[in-house]
């Protein structure tokens, strides 16, 4: 099992038919993102039919795993009682390399708050809550290859 | 769809009920007590309405407040916009009222959910990620929350246009001075700028007092045709335009710009189909929920370029002598705020209008208009309230 950061407590994930891929992926640290194989247009949080062209066929896109922060919050009040242990923590809303400008929320950790700035180069770190559930958070990147960001649109396949 | 002037929708009642603890009163009594307050405000009774709106968190809610109401309403309307909620059926009412599909429209709002739940829940709105349903659960499963939702859009706002804390915070200063002159509000103490930002962070960049109050209370208001309100000898408000859209369900991430919110389509649409710009508003009811919301919502509805809104509500920039005089009743930051509180927006705007503002009623107010903002920035809903014939 990897390392920890949220409690066992934490609520699992009600799964549909939509969301089963990107979870099962997930459950193998793979960070994907669902890419609609008509237009090739992403979408995030996973839903049943693409927003721009109407087509029903995706698949799950794998990211490198790598992106920016776009903005973050410190939670610093324990309205979910499972975290109020964790209190502090940092939610950050992500824009991920090759996401096709796709954004996920997510958690930024082995970081001061105080040093979080928008932009900054993270990369994820997988989290096993349980044998069949893993969840990406995100740490700063050891080695940003790309701290400008030079892909914010994500047109170049990873 | 062109209307007789006879037919032009008009609000002739509105009221708010008790407010801000009502731990002796039902969430249905709430509805009622407003109803009947704003039914006698305009001069009519229950037996006068055809139709019903109201809205809340489950199925067949409206049904539900008209059974405890005694109407057999044949209109009527539960439009689920969150915050937006109320400008959302007053807009549905006023097309009911012009096509002829209705006469009355008694819209209701009752909420207890300070008592009911307490400051924890309602705070947190979806906090607890076992509670999110579907898709939300792609932002709450990594702890997010509504206020985190709101802190996520104002530290990008920060980021782009150099908004400060202090820009923010003014926003709540601004209401927390209007709240002081209203016996009922929730929060009377004056407060400075310095007060806001040292107050406790609940998610940065929002400290305590960039949030709104948790409330008990509701609010009605009553529409009907111009022709009916001349016969009434009542005082008639006028729709001059609204709209409403929206961007995005419960997840933030999913919204297409952090910080343009909704009311950056349906409030230009407003606009045009009243006909009016802007410039001519001379008092606004805007949804608070957060100082942010507020400064999203004026640049959005045009009242001043994007990215200049934390300068245009600071030193007093939304108060009686200010650019736009804002929430003249203490607004949810400081005077009530159920959860919805939409109808509010309304009941004020009208009163402004008739001159009931007491205090802090602008002088000569002719145009007003309310914004309701709802879920995580996800729904706007304008309506622009004249005083005069169109």
């Amino acid at each position: 099992m990897s390392e920890r950061w949220f409690p066992d407590e934490m609520p699992v994930p009600a799964v549909n038919a939509e969301t089963n891929g990107w979870w099962e992926e997930a459950s193998k640290h793979r960070l994907v993102v669902e890419r609609c194989t008509a237009c090739g247009q992403t979408r995030h949080p996973p839903g049943p039919v693409c927003p721009r062209c109407r087509s029903v066929e995706s698949e799950w896109s794998e990211l490198p795993g790598t992106g920016t922060v776009f903005t973050f919050t410190v939670v610093r009040q324990a309205f979910i009682p499972a975290l109020a242990e964790q209190i502090p923590y940092v939610v950050v809303a992500l824009d991920l390399d090759g996401a096709g400008g796709a954004r996920m929320v997510s958690n930024l950790i082995g970081i001061d708050p105080a040093d979080i700035t928008i932009g900054m180069p993270v990369e994820v770190v997988w989290e096993d809550m349980g044998p069949e559930l893993a969840l990406p958070r995100f740490r700063p990147a050891a080695n940003p290859i790309n701290p400008t960001h030079p892909d914010p649109k994500g047109t170049t396949e990873p | 769809m062109s209307v007789s002037k006879g037919r032009r929708a008009v609000i002739v009642g509105v009221a708010t009920s008790d407010y801000p603890k009502l731990p002796e009163m039902s969430e249905h009594a709430v509805h009622g007590q407003a109803a009947d307050r704003a039914l006698a405000d305009g001069g009519l009774t229950m037996k006068d309405v055809d139709g019903f709106a109201s809205t809340g968190f489950f199925p067949m809610y409206a049904t539900g407040v008209a059974e405890y109401l005694g109407l057999h309403p044949t209109y009527y309307d539960e439009t689920n916009a969150g915050g937006a909620s109320f400008e959302v059926l007053a807009e549905h009412a006023a097309y009911a009222i012009e096509s002829g599909a209705a006469e009355v429209v008694l819209i209701t709002y009752g909420s207890i959910q300070l008592s009911q739940m307490g400051r924890r829940l309602g705070t947190g709105g979806g906090g607890g990620a076992g509670f999110a349903p579907g898709p939300a659960i792609y932002d709450a499963l990594w702890g997010n929350t509504l206020v985190g939702s709101y802190a996520l859009a104002a530290r990008r706002h920060m980021h782009q246009y150099g908004t400060t804390p202090e820009q923010l915070a003014s926003v709540a200063v601004t209401m927390r001075t209007h709240a002081a002159t209203n016996p009922q509000a929730q929060e009377r103490e004056p407060i400075t700028v310095e007060d806001v930002v040292s107050s406790r962070l609940v998610a940065d960049p929002l400290h305590k007092l960039d949030c709104c109050v948790i409330s008990d209370g509701g609010g009605a208001c009553v529409m009907t045709t111009a022709e009916r309100a001349a016969d009434l000898g009542a005082t008639p408000i006028y729709i001059l335009g609204a709209a409403h859209s929206t961007t995005h369900h419960m997840n933030i991430s999913a919204m297409p710009d952090l910080t343009v919110s909704p009311a950056a389509q349906c409030g230009p649409l407003a606009f045009a189909r009243a006909g009016i710009t802007p410039a001519e508003i001379d008092v606004a009811e805007l949804y608070d929920s957060f100082t942010i919301t507020v400064v999203l919502t004026v640049e959005d509805l045009g009242f001043c370029a994007k990215g200049e809104g934390g300068a245009f509500v600071e030193n007093g920039g939304l108060g009686l002598g200010g650019h736009l005089p804002t929430n003249t009743d203490g607004g949810g930051l400081s005077a009530c705020h159920p959860g919805m509180r939409g109808m509010f927006l309304i009941v004020e705007a009208v009163r402004q209008l008739r001159g009931q503002g007491g205090a802090t009623q602008v002088p000569d107010a002719r145009i007003a208009v309310a914004h309701g903002t709802g879920g995580m920035l996800s729904t706007g809903a304008t309506l622009i309230l004249g005083k005069e014939e169109p």
